[in-house]
């Protein structure tokens, strides 16, 4: 999850996340060499003693900095392309989850074998047990199996709601009548969390989303007793 | 530990505001490679033509295509090695689950005993 003060991105918890993350600092590290290389010039500028009236024009450096732009800007696209169709990939899923959006909660429908639904409120500032995080923490969460392909169909019950994990690199509008697709792969079991990402009314900033990656063997037993209970 | 995490995350450089020195990968050893030949081409053209501004553009030239060589290097290198890690997970996963089977490509399966009750 994030910390105070943090600017960067959260740790990645799944492959597309590591490849988000790889492709920022590569489109970082272009941009620091943009940015000295701009620097350099105006500083070589303002420093310099040379005064010319009378250039018109020079072939070499339009050349130049025609072609050098091109090239940068296919240096970031190829890779930005790549990732691009890497984060539309569904590859046979194992499960399905429906992610509804309400004002102000979500919940979720695991119906691929039985009908199991419930609710996510967050928890209150006043309920929280010591340890867990002002809001973020959910009643009930989200529990997914560790390494298995996961597909989450996102939709929403009134306004528009948008359901984010920054960890996962999921960011999905959740649109009232449109079923939205993405899916996704956690890396390691833990727990991982998101908030609304789409202006929903009074309470938005109140909706948070908690992803649960357990061992299957442990899903299959928190799923037995959600249905027992149910 | 995760306050010692956070505080070495914390430590992390961040040049001109923009590139976190110490906590991306191959960012570090890009510019230190790129100081280097900033370092040499300069030195290198001043030797030679005794040019200052000149051999000082040449130096920057230099940091230029020193960095981003050295980067490119590092991260293609990088992304193989993870290509071959993400391949050994997966032949290990594989190779205990189809054991002792037909899929098995390492060891072949037990000829099966004949079957007494068969006709």
């Amino acid at each position: 999850m994030a910390h105070p003060s943090q600017l960067g991105f959260q740790d990645a918890a799944s492959p597309v996340m590591e490849e988000l993350l790889h492709f920022h600092d590569h489109a970082l590290m272009i941009v620091l060499l943009i940015s000295t290389l701009v620097l350099y010039i105006i500083v070589a500028m303002v420093s310099t003693k040379l005064t010319n009236k009378y250039i018109l024009d020079s072939q070499e450096i339009e050349i130049v900095w025609t072609i050098l732009p091109a090239v940068i800007l296919i240096l970031i696209a190829l890779p930005s392309l790549r990732i691009l169709y890497l984060m539309d990939e569904v590859n046979d899923p194992h499960l399905t989850i429906k992610a509804v959006g309400h004002q102000w909660y979500w919940s979720y429908e695991y119906t691929d074998y039985e009908e199991l639904a419930f609710d996510s409120y967050m928890v209150p500032t006043q309920d929280l047990l010591p340890g867990q995080f002002r809001l973020l923490e959910t009643d009930h969460r989200m529990v997914v199996p560790v390494e298995s392909p996961t597909r989450i169909l996102v939709s929403a019950e009134d306004v528009l709601h948008s359901w984010a994990v920054p960890s996962l690199g999921i960011k999905m509008d959740a649109v009232p009548g449109r079923l939205n697709q993405t899916a996704f792969i956690t890396s390691r079991p833990g727990l991982f969390y998101g908030q609304c990402s789409e202006i929903c009314g009074a309470n938005h900033s109140f909706m948070p989303i908690v992803v649960e990656a357990v061992p299957l063997k442990h899903f299959e037993e928190w799923s037995t007793l959600l249905l027992q209970d149910a | 530990m995760v306050e010692e995490e956070q505080s070495n995350k914390k430590k992390g450089f961040k040049l001109l505001g923009i590139l976190d020195v110490q906590n991306t990968p191959c960012a570090r050893e890009a510019l230190l490679h790129g100081s280097v030949g900033s370092l040499a081409a300069g030195l290198l053209h001043f030797l030679a033509t005794s040019r200052v501004k000149r051999s000082f553009d040449v130096g920057f030239a230099g940091f230029m295509l020193s960095t981003l060589g050295s980067w490119f290097y590092c991260r293609i290198s990088n992304a193989q090695l993870r290509r071959q890690q993400v391949l050994i997970q997966d032949g290990i996963k594989n190779k205990l689950l189809y054991e002792g089977t037909r899929v098995d490509t390492v060891s072949k399966p037990k000829d099966q005993e004949p079957c007494s009750s068969c006709p």
